[in-house]
This record gives C-alpha cells, structure tokens and sequence, in this order.
C-alpha cells in the first residue's frame, strides 16, 4: 500500500514535473519585438498596491457577476443561499484560517501563500464557468464577459503575487496550479437536469466571491504590516 | 450522481427555511426561532432568538443553540457566550468567530430533545457596520445671488471597524433633507470620509447623516446621528442684485428709445443741428416763384420791392451803362469802345447780336424784337451823361471817372455773341450786351438790362420801371444779386439784402452764370431768366460783372486793376481779371460790404 502510494506520488511529480519547468522560469518582460528585455522595476511597495488593487476589482467584479446570475437565473427563494457563503466549496491543501486574530498571528510568508494558493485554485473553475455559462440560452452579456475578465486578471494577480513572493521572501517559487486538478473533477460533470446545474454554477460564483474577498483581505492585511507593522499585529 | 444529489439535498434545506437574519425582531405567531445574527465589525457576532408562542420554554436554558462550522464537519458545540445582560444573546468572540467559514446555528430545546431552527450563513455576510462617527460640515461656498450654497461634510469611520489594518473596507452612504420633510436625497456611495453637498438653499435648515457597509456587501448599518446645516441668507446681496439689473435695463432702454428718436426724427435734427446755408434771399420774395413763376408774379414782386426803388440808383455815380445811340451815328464815332466793339461786330465777327423771340417761358428779354422805347434810348444818348456822375458813360469813363479803376471791358470782343444775320437796326448802337442765354437755334440771346441801358441808369430814368431780377441759378441755389456790382460808391444801407453782390467771374466760361444782375424790363413783360444750364459752351466766356478789388477813399469800389480798358459796364470778362481778387469770388458778403463803407 504504501509503495503504491509512494509510487503515485513520484509519478505524479514526474509528470508534474515539465509543468514545474514552466512555472519555474522566472519572469521577464518582454516587448513588442518579442525578445526579452529587463524588466522596468518598480518598488515593492508600489508592487503590493497594483497588486491589492486587482484584488480589490476581482473581488467587485465577482460579487457582480453573483448579483447578475442570480437575478437571472435563481428563483427568489434561494436568495438566501448567498448568505451561506457557498456550503461546498472545494477544499484547500492546507486550511486558511479564519478568524482575525489567527490571521493576525499568521506570518507574511504564510500570508502570500495563501493567497498564491487561493488565486490559483481558481483558475481552472473559472474557465469551466465561462464554458458553462456560455451554454446557457439567455446568460447575459455582462456576466460573461465579467467571467471572462475576471479569470484573465487573475492570471496577472498571480504573476504579481509571485514577484511579491520573490521579492519580499527571497525565494523562488516552484509551484503549479495543477495540484488542484483533482478538486475540479465535480465541475466537470455535466448534470442533465437543469436546476442542478444552474444552482452548481451560482455555488461557484459564492465560493469564487468568497475567496476573492479573502485573498483582498489578506493583501492589505500584509500591506498594513509593511507600513506599519506595530498597529497591524497588536491585539 | 451522488455528488450532484449531496449538493441539490444541501440546498434543499434551505428551501425549507429561509433565514432572515437582519430583522431582529421576533414572529410571535411561531414557536421558537432565531431573529437574526449581525457582526459589527467582523469579528465577533451575534445571535438572538425568540421563544415565539411557546410560552414555557421563555425560562433561561430553555433553548439552547448549538453551533457548527462547517470547514471540517466538526460536532455540534453550545453558544460559547450565553448574554448575561441580554436575553436571549448568544455572543461569539474573536475565538469562535471565523470568517469565509460557513456556521450553522441550532435552536434546541435540550430537555425534549428538538430543534426547532436552524440557520446557516458565513460572518462576512452577516456584518452590519456601526455608523460613522465625527459628522461635522463646512461651507464651501456661497453662491453669488446669495440663494445658494454648497457645503462639504466629513465624518471618520466607526472605530469598531478595522479599516487602517485593512480588515474591513467600507463605503460610506451619505443623506439629506430639509428639515421636517419625509423625503431624504441620498447621495452616490463614498468610499473617502467626506462628501460635497452642492445647491443647497440658503434660509433653509437641512438635516444631514451618513451610513455605511463593507464594500461588495448590501448590509448596511445604522445612521449616524443627523447635523443641521444652515446658512442665513445675506440680504443685501439679494437687493442690490435686482437693483443692479433694473439699473442696466434702464439704461438700455433709455439708449434703444434714443436711438429710434433719432432715427424718426432725422430730418428735423439734421436741420437744428446743421442747418442748411441760408440762401441769399431777397425780403418777401419766394425763390420758387422766381423760378418758375409768371412773369406777371414777378413784376409785381419785383416792384414791390424797395431795394429796387429808382431812388436806390440816384447815388451811383459811378454806374456805367451801355449808353444806346441810337440816333446819333456821329455819337458813336466819338464813344471809344464801343465803337471799337461795334466796328468788330459789324466786321461779321460773332459779335452781331441776336435777339431771339422770346417764346420760352420764363425767359425773359429785354431785347425785344421791336425797338425799344425810343425815349429809354434817349435817355443813353449821350446827351444825357450830362446828367453828371449819376450816370456816367462807359464812353466817358475814362474822363469823368478817372478814380475808377474800372476795367475797360472790352469783352465784347470776347462776348460770346454769335454771328447772325439778323441784325437789327439798333447793333450799331454803342453798347455792351451781356449774352445771357443761347437759343436753341444757336442765337444769342442777350440779357436785356445791358441792352436798354445799364440797369442802374435805367432805373435812375425810370422810376416805373420795373426791376426784374434775372436769376441766374446754379443747382444749388439761386443768388440775387440785388445790386449792382454796382458801385462801391453805394452806400451798403440801402436794403437789407444789398450785402450781396454777385461777381461772376469763371463760372462764366461758357459755365453757369452764377451771377445775376439786375434787369430793367422797359416793357417786356416777360421775365427774363437765364437759363440754368449754359448754352454751348464753345463761347468764350463773358463776365457780366468785375470783382471789386478794392474800395478807394472816394468810396469807389475798385475792380479790376486799371491796367485795363475803362469798363463801359462794370463788366468784365474773365479774362480781364488775371489777378485773383482778394476777395471772395463771386459775392460780395455784407461784412465786405461793411468793411467798404469808411
């Protein structure tokens, strides 16, 4: 048993592993021409701020995209499911935590990780969302193309983190978001009935507005603690 | 399959129960129930409940509430924090509360083992911010009719609430009204702590408040406490205002009705402001009815006229007249010039004169074709410049008027006299004629005062006579001559308009006349006007009068520089006058006259 298992694992990071390769490149910058050049450095401060404003607006355009669907596609009743926050949403590696004193006491290493993790949990479900809603007959323009601009943000909210990572902590990354492939294996089911999948899709949208909302706090949470880390880790 | 039936069975529960957590007030008409959960500042929250119409589960530790969250499926725990002061308080602290995680609450009754609800919901769904705190306004600015304004109201986030740390971030909503009405403005979302409030009315009392939630959410929390704003209106901004408008309206207005004034009145102003150049008139007697009147309208005006009386030539010694010998050929031979003129008219030069029929109105000939009245030729013989100076010969003016520097004129030889062939009986007279008009025909007609005899002598003769004004017009107006280019010796008294004398002097080059002369009509009736445009002008040029240079002691008015010949008539052509007088050409103005009086 144990082999077996062991053997997955390293099977699983050999396959993993031209994935790793790609992710591994550090970034550079790159011009019209198409060849790289050094990148026009900014301060890390200045880094952090863009970066907590493409959460900021992810996080907004999410909860749009919440309101339109629901508008369109949820009965009246099951408006409330929006206060339960998502009951399914999939599951992290490794638990966040949740109350603010935890957070408090959590560092900034642990913070950025996070917030790497949760910005690329998402990214396959989004895709999946913007397939699905695309099969729906009357989704609205707006929630698609709010679904598509929030999955390509996304993409520089994770390229920003990772140069944050680089920057702050001195390390480089090797990371890859298909750890979470697994998790994505229920959004890829199609469900017949429509109900079902219309209430899998606003579930997403919750869970996705959730997290959005978590990694904004977590970004001016660590923003707080570089300008001013006295009044941001005490009580 | 039997994931997708987990998650329709997992909403189904809520289906059942929808959870309104906001109101915190209670159903009585059901059993026991949770009235609502809030969080203030998303880290603790709290939970009530109300025990409904079950009246026997009221006692504390009746109800119970159990709590999950549902990160990791854990077991049901008791509210950790029972609300002393508070009935029916459950209250999570920081350690119980977590936020992104999904709690369900449970309304148990222990003792009989029910639940009698049940919610679900994450903290961050369910926060309910405190209201702001600080509300304070300022004026930004008075508008400048005083009526309106515009102030800038600020307020700091409420201190529960985390935002520097960045745990909560708010947006902030803020509303007004007058004060006393129903109705509030609300304004757009904030996410700064202050806001402008624009057009505002002055006098007026407004009530201000503000409220806020965390961005992205739709709780909203409570008001803050209201401001009054008010701003007394300054009144003596407001009565100038009006004030100032009237002023310029006025002045407008006063401008517009000048200016149409102006315009309707054009004519009249023209003639007070610039008034026309009075025309040289003659007391009593219309220019029009020179004009174009009657002969008959004339005469009598004219003789009405004192200017004209005879009496006003008795002192003019020094008028020379064409003296008409009509009798006495021999008299001719002795008279000098005239003679001389005569002779060269009788050579065939374009001296004959001609007397046209006068058949135009208004024309008026003295030369008629009849001879005239023997007795008014007398009257030129020669023997009567025996008279003394009254009437002194042109022939005789060299001698008996030596003072006078009256030009000769012999501009009878450049009269432009036309030959004709009808000559009559009296040409070979001594005299001068002044062509005043030119028939059609191309005859010349000659000013009939010149003929009979100069005006003055045959006014000295005649006291019946009547004067006719020969006017000469040029477009603009017509002048009357009313003298004579007479004498200086006149004394200027006589008649008011004795102050103008005409000297024509270019105009006559072939031009219009612009002199007049006195004409002394024997019997003529008809008046003889020169015609307004000249005739051919191939003639060359006659001057009927001489520019006086000027007075001498003897009150003689000096023409033209004695070089020349001695003027039969004070006629003088043009030609004789090579130095431009000093004077004005052409009238004599009564000041001149003044000036020649001693």
């Amino acid at each position: 048993m144990n082999r077996l298992k062991v053997l997955q694992a390293w099977l699983w990071c050999v396959s993993l592993w031209p994935c790793w390769l790609s992710h591994a490149v550090p970034l550079d910058c790159k011009d019209e021409t198409g060849s790289l050049t050094q990148c026009t450095s900014i301060s890390q401060e200045k880094l952090l701020d863009r970066v907590i404003q493409h959460a900021e607006l992810i996080y907004r355009v999410s909860e749009e995209s919440c309101t339109l669907f629901e508008d369109m596609f949820i009965p009246y009743p099951l408006h409330a499911l929006r206060n339960q926050g998502g009951n399914l949403c999939h599951t992290k590696p490794f638990p966040i935590p949740g109350s603010k004193s935890e957070i408090q006491q959590i560092s900034d290493k642990w913070l950025l990780h996070s917030v790497l993790m949760l910005v690329q949990s998402w990214m396959e479900p989004l895709i999946y969302l913007q397939t699905t809603l695309s099969r729906y007959d009357d989704a609205p323009d707006a929630l698609l193309n709010k679904t598509k601009w929030v999955s390509d943000k996304l993409l520089s909210l994770e390229q920003g983190v990772l140069v944050l990572i680089r920057k702050m902590l001195d390390e480089g990354i090797l990371t890859s978001s298909s750890i979470f492939e697994h998790t994505l294996t229920p959004y890829n089911e199609q469900s017949p009935e429509v109900l079902e999948s219309i209430l899998r899709d606003y579930n997403l949208l919750i869970c996705f507005k959730k997290d959005a909302h978590k990694m904004e706090t977590f970004l001016k949470l660590l923003k707080c603690r570089q300008s001013n880390k006295l009044s941001c880790l005490s009580y | 399959q039997y994931i997708v039936h987990s998650w329709f069975l997992s909403f189904s529960e809520v289906v059942l129960e929808p959870f309104q957590f906001s109101l915190p007030g209670s159903d009585p008409s059901r059993g026991p129930h949770f009235t609502g959960c809030r969080s203030r500042e998303q880290e603790t929250f709290r939970c009530w409940w109300s025990a409904g119409i079950f009246q026997n589960l009221t006692e504390p530790g009746a109800l119970r509430v159990f709590y999950q969250t549902k990160n990791f499926l854990s077991e049901w725990q008791e509210c950790p924090d029972y609300t002393r002061t508070v009935k029916n308080e459950c209250y999570f602290n920081k350690t119980f509360t977590q936020i992104w995680t999904s709690y369900c609450i449970q309304l148990r009754s222990v003792r009989e083992n029910i639940t009698y609800d049940e919610a679900c919901f994450t903290v961050e769904n369910i926060v309910h911010p405190d209201p702001p705190i600080g509300l304070n306004w300022t004026l930004l600015n008075v508008s400048r009719s005083g009526l309106h304004f515009d102030v800038l109201v600020r307020w700091a986030p409420p201190p529960s609430a985390d935002v520097q740390m960045g745990w909560m971030s708010l947006v902030y909503q803020v509303q007004y009204r007058v004060r006393n009405n129903s109705h509030w403005e609300m304004l757009d979302l904030e996410s700064g702590t202050q806001q402008s409030i624009y057009g505002l009315h002055t006098d007026k009392e407004y009530e201000v408040r503000v409220r806020c939630k965390m961005s992205a959410f739709d709780n909203f929390g409570e008001f803050s406490d209201s401001i009054i704003v008010h701003v007394a209106q300054i009144p003596s901004k407001e009565s100038t205002f009006p004030t100032t408008l009237v002023l310029i309206f006025g002045v407008i207005g006063v401008v517009i009705l000048l200016v149409l004034l102006i315009f309707s009145q054009q004519q009249r102003l023209m003639v007070i402001f610039l008034p026309p150049i009075p025309a040289p008139k003659i007391k009593g007697i219309d220019p029009e009815l020179l004009k174009n009147g009657k002969l008959d309208q004339l005469n009598s005006l004219l003789s009405s006229q004192d200017m004209y009386k005879p009496d006003f030539y008795h002192e003019d010694p020094w008028v020379e007249f064409i003296q008409l010998d009509l009798d006495d050929p021999a008299e001719k031979n002795e008279s000098s010039d005239t003679q001389h003129l005569l002779g060269v008219s009788r050579s065939g030069s374009s001296h004959v004169l001609n007397f046209k029929s006068d058949d135009d109105s208004g024309r008026a000939s003295c030369y008629d074709p009849e001879i005239p009245n023997p007795e008014d030729l007398a009257s030129l013989l020669p023997g009567h410049s025996g008279r003394g100076d009254n009437h002194p010969l042109v022939s005789r003016s060299s001698s008996s008027i030596p003072d006078l520097g009256v030009q000769q004129t012999s501009e009878v030889e450049e009269t432009p006299i036309q030959t004709q062939p009808a000559v009559p009986s009296w040409v070979n007279m001594d005299f001068y004629a002044q062509v005043s008009d030119f028939t059609p025909a191309g005859g010349v007609v000659l000013s009939p005062g010149q003929l009979n005899s100069c005006p003055e002598k045959k006014k000295e003769e005649e006291n019946e006579k009547k004067i006719q004004f020969q006017l000469v017009s040029d477009g603009a107006y017509t002048s009357e001559n009313t003298a004579r280019q007479l004498s200086a010796s006149v004394p200027p008294s006589p008649g008011p308009e004795q102050g103008y004398q005409t000297f024509p002097t270019q105009a006559v080059e072939g031009n219009l006349w612009n002199g007049e002369y006195l004409v002394s009509t024997s019997d003529s009736q008809t008046p003889y006007l020169l015609p307004e445009a000249p005739p051919a002008p191939i003639l060359p040029p006659v001057s009927d009068y001489t520019v006086v240079q000027e007075v001498d002691a003897q009150h003689s008015l000096l023409l033209n520089p004695p070089s020349s010949q001695p003027a039969i008539c004070p006629h003088s052509p043009n030609k004789h006058l090579p130095a431009m007088p000093t004077m004005p050409m052409g009238y004599l103005t009564p000041d001149l006259l003044g000036n020649l009086t001693p």
